[in-house]
């Protein structure tokens, strides 16, 4: 292993770890480099709210134990941020002013968690859910019984929110446009569901967006929410659970068209011919529809990674594998979601 | 079996000349003394005085007795990537590697240390550099920054690093300290806010292990000079040579004060020349040197076993021969040590295993020269005498000199400086003392001292007879086994500095369930015959690692004991391994065949 091609993928989630796996398999003798910004290796970050469950060491949440990546021969770079991507001269600059070179290279670098325009100036005080780390964090801050704010409200953060209801804590909810996101609910659907989240004990304020998030003065993280209504939302953490903006800054120098993530064509190459994207960085061009789509949820990346893996590798496959999404509420009031099949 | 619960944790610094490695080292073995953990450490460094070699400090923080460094650390920090790249695979699995994850200059591929940390190992990057500006408008400060992010990242008091960095900085202006507490706290806000994802713990759990009396840190050298002053020394006369010459350097600060007569002579003939004369006169005298130095004076150490002259003469050796390798570390010169010289010239030579052992061992070394009126050397090594440990000095005046009894002359008989006496030490006096005119000389003699080639048989036996009795010196430890008692099958037979690696293979082997034994010699001549007899009757297999290619202690015991011993000889100017010695006792306790293996001589039985 290692004498062949340098295959670098940037992101360690679902569709990189997938990719990764897939390039081994149908090329034993080529290089494979993962960089990632995350401390740890692959886990599924669906799993994070299970640290509410007794999950705290963080080697129980690793889908293969560490020494899988050596024995595949694969370099895992953790910690490491991709600054720039040089199309051209196929080159990667790392923040800390190391150059990687590449002959094939496959983003997965997803997204990272959106806030809402008007809150992007309080984003520093609130918690984050996005790494075990951040999970953790949580964890520690958000006393027994206590109450956690979540803005929004995702599938990743309806999932946290049910766990935290069943495991003792209390759960406010301020809707936003995000709720539920990814799916598109109407707004009889929406209410349906929240009426179904409110009989599990959460409290949901619906009626008037967030405008303000502050702290105790002996807390470095937030412990409130101001309603444009004027209510005031008091708990212990503050989480914004509004869906993912993709991570494609460090992409603008690559030679590769960008709209809200990166395009590919349906065998998610970039415009760039040595570039690949998969995962929730990247909008899939859609025949059909004449536009450029986003497919989120974990089967959907997972498939992706592992089709781009297989198209670098010489392949011509399609992405045509869009699961279709649904939410609903059974009749014992239990909320299921298609983005929670794990 | 020892189990070892509580803290039991390893830091590697690792960095350029210049860096500060060493010396971000020596404050987190100090500070972690004073939190009251028990300390090894050992610095390596390059050989050239300047220039920009790698240096490393390995600190071991312990809260029951260690006895050894670790092959595996538990927290490597660089300091410069270059220079740690190598050894980020001696951090354990989800141990932790720190680094300056904001270079200043651009490297290709593979020239960070994070594209060499391995996925089981724990990355902390963090702008080491960028805090030290921060902090000092300095980057010089980079290595007190990464030990305030570990006292941060791994809850450890910080005031023991304050009190230690105003310490270490006394002497420099005012500036120069705060600077360095501000790097150090701006390292500690640095890291508590990062969190942590290692399994290493840092807490004290064990009782007190001490005897009473205040531990405190010393380095093997250091633990000699202590040793020394506290038995009085009287004279000192040294050349300059690495690993030794610390303890020449630390004697020039102490003994004037107290008295004592430093001087650095010009080569090492002329060093011990002056302290047999010293010897001679009656003042507790001692120099010190290395193997190349002990080569110099082996004629003079003839002499002063010839003339009965009491002295000390410590030797710290390096890789030999010749230069050999100044700053690495060996046990090669115990040959030399033991039987260098022309003629049959007996002396006493102690090998202390560990620092405490230097200590004990320089503090009695001149009351054991002039009990049995002979040289004395003091057999360590360059791992003995850079490495740091906790030490809990004798409480007293434990190594002071006992007064001594002048001589009277028997009226009408002649003073017989050499008299052929029971015990074969004979009556001492000094030059001066009334009535007592002797001669003294390198020639063979009578007992009067004269010119004597007749007698040379009943001195020869004299000069060995009386030596015969020091392996039951009052108070001192000649030998000691340790682990299973009665027999075993597999003992392990150690000296100087590698009977650290021994024990804690020793007790790792007792873990997986062999009987085992091991047994450290600290008088290498004569040797403690019996209770090396007795040690052997115990094992089935019997186990000599050392460091040197010739397996030279096997040699000296197989030679006097006619037994075989399995040898496991390592000559890499590192210390021993301790999973090296541990394959060796388990293919010994399975009934394998040590592999004779060619280049390094292992597993040959003598």
């Amino acid at each position: 292993m290692g004498a062949g091609l340098h295959n670098v993928i940037i992101g360690s989630g679902s569709a990189g770890f997938g990719a990764a796996m897939t390039l081994r398999a149908s090329d034993p003798n080529c290089r494979i480099t993962m960089i990632t910004m995350d401390s740890l290796p692959f886990y599924h970050r669906y799993d994070l709210p299970q640290v509410f469950r007794g999950k705290q060491d963080w080697r129980d949440l690793l889908d293969v134990p560490p020494s899988h990546y050596d024995e595949m021969g694969i370099k895992l770079r953790r910690n490491s941020c991709v600054v720039d991507v040089d199309g051209a001269k196929q080159l990667i600059t790392l923040a800390h002013q190391e150059n990687v070179a590449y002959d094939r290279l496959l983003v997965c670098a997803g997204g990272r968690s959106y806030v809402p325009e008007n809150l992007t100036g309080y984003a520093g005080l609130m918690h984050g859910f996005g790494s075990f780390e951040a999970a953790m964090r949580v964890y520690r801050d958000l006393p027994k019984g206590g109450t956690a704010i979540m803005i929004g409200g995702d599938m990743i953060g309806i999932d946290l929110a049910l766990t935290l209801l069943e495991m003792g804590y209390k759960v406010a909810l301020i809707t936003t446009p995000q709720t539920f996101w990814p799916h598109e609910v109407s707004a009889d659907e929406q209410s349906h569901l929240l009426r179904a989240l409110e009989a599990k004990g959460m409290k949901v304020y619906e009626h008037s967006r967030p405008v303000g998030v502050a702290r105790n003065a002996r807390r470095k993280a937030a412990t409130c929410v101001t309603l444009e209504d004027g209510t005031e939302v008091k708990g212990n953490v503050v989480m914004s659970f509004c869906g993912l903006a993709s991570s494609v800054e460090f992409m603008l120098g690559a030679d590769v068209d960008i709209e809200r993530g990166i395009l590919v064509n349906p065998e998610l190459r970039t415009s760039n011919d040595t570039i690949w994207a998969a995962g929730d960085v990247c909008q899939i061009w859609h025949d059909r529809e004449k536009a450029y789509k986003f497919y989120h949820g974990w089967q959907n990346v997972r498939v992706m990674g592992e089709l781009a893996a297989r198209n670098m590798s010489g392949t011509h496959e399609i992405f045509d594998v869009d699961v279709e999404n649904r939410i609903g509420v059974d009749k014992q009031g239990e909320i299921s979601s298609t983005f929670w099949i794990h | 079996m020892m189990a070892r619960t509580g803290t039991d944790i390893q830091i590697a610094i690792c960095g350029s000349a210049g860096d500060g490695t060493i010396a971000s080292g020596d404050i987190m073995k100090r500070a972690a003394a004073l939190m009251g953990f028990n300390v090894i450490a050992f610095d390596v460094y390059p050989p050239e005085i300047r220039g920009f070699g790698k240096c490393i400090s390995r600190i071991r923080i312990s809260s029951t007795q260690a006895y050894s460094l670790k092959h595996e650390s538990d927290i490597l920090v660089s300091l410069n990537d270059a220079h740690a790249i190598p050894h980020v695979g001696e951090v354990r699995d989800f141990g932790a590697v720190l680094y300056d994850d904001h270079l200043v200059s651009s490297v290709p591929e593979g020239g960070h240390i994070s594209a060499h940390i391995k996925p089981a190992q724990i990355p902390y990057g963090f702008s080491i550099r960028q805090i030290s500006e921060l902090a000092t408008n300095s980057a010089r400060s980079r290595n007190i920054v990464i030990l305030g992010y570990m006292a941060g990242l791994f809850n450890l008091p910080r005031e023991p690093f304050r009190e230690i960095i105003r310490d270490k900085f006394a002497k420099k202006a005012q500036s120069v300290i705060d600077d360095n507490i501000k790097a150090f706290d701006a390292g500690v806000h640095e890291g508590q806010a990062v969190f942590k994802l290692d399994d290493v713990e840092v807490k004290r759990e064990s009782g007190d292990d001490s005897n009473g009396s205040e531990a405190v840190m010393m380095t093997g050298n250091g633990a000699v000079v202590r040793g020394f002053m506290e038995a009085g020394i009287q004279s000192y006369f040294g050349y300059p040579i690495t690993p030794a010459t610390s303890i020449m350097e630390r004697l020039a600060v102490e003994m004037p004060p107290q008295g004592g007569k430093f001087l650095q002579t010009e080569d090492e003939i002329s060093a011990i020349a002056a302290a047999v004369g010293a010897g001679y006169t009656g003042s507790r005298a001692a120099t010190a040197t290395s193997g190349p130095g002990l080569a110099l004076m082996a004629e003079m150490l003839g002499l002063g076993v010839m003339a009965e002259v009491p002295l000390v003469v410590v030797v710290s050796q390096r890789g030999g021969p010749s230069t050999g390798l100044p700053t690495k570390t060996e046990q090669s010169d115990l040959n030399l040590a033991v039987f260098g010289g022309s003629g049959d010239a007996q002396r006493i030579v102690l090998a202390p295993t560990n620092v405490e052992g230097c200590y004990r061992c320089a503090g009695m070394a001149f009351e054991i020269a002039e009990t049995y009126q002979v040289p004395v050397i003091l057999l360590i090594d360059l791992y003995l005498s850079n490495r740091y440990e906790t030490v809990f000095p004798a409480e007293g005046n434990a190594f002071s000199p006992k007064p001594r009894k002048p001589l009277k002359p028997a009226k009408g008989k002649p003073y017989k400086r050499f008299e052929l006496t029971e015990s074969s030490v004979s009556p001492r006096a000094l030059p001066g003392d009334a009535g007592l005119m002797h001669t003294v000389t390198g020639l063979e003699h009578n007992e009067l001292g004269r010119p004597n080639d007749a007698i040379h048989m009943d001195m020869s036996i004299k000069r060995h007879e009386k030596l015969k009795p020091a392996v039951h010196f009052p108070g001192l430890t000649v030998s000691k086994r340790f682990g299973d008692e009665g027999p075993v099958r597999v003992g392990i037979l150690g000296w100087g500095s590698s009977f650290g690696e021994i024990l804690e293979t020793m007790y790792q082997a007792q873990a997986e369930g062999i009987r085992c034994s091991a047994m450290k010699v600290v008088m290498l001549s004569p040797l403690p015959m019996e209770s090396l007899k007795a040690f052997y009757d115990d094992c089935d297999e019997v186990l000599v690692p050392e460091l040197n290619y010739e397996g030279q202690f096997a040699g000296l015991v197989s030679g006097a004991l006619g037994r075989p011993v399995t040898r496991l000889n390592r000559a890499t100017g590192t210390p021993m391994v301790v999973r090296e010695i541990l394959e060796e006792v388990r293919r010994l306790a399975e009934g394998e065949p040590s592999p004779l293996r060619s280049g390094n001589a292992r597993g040959a039985r003598s």
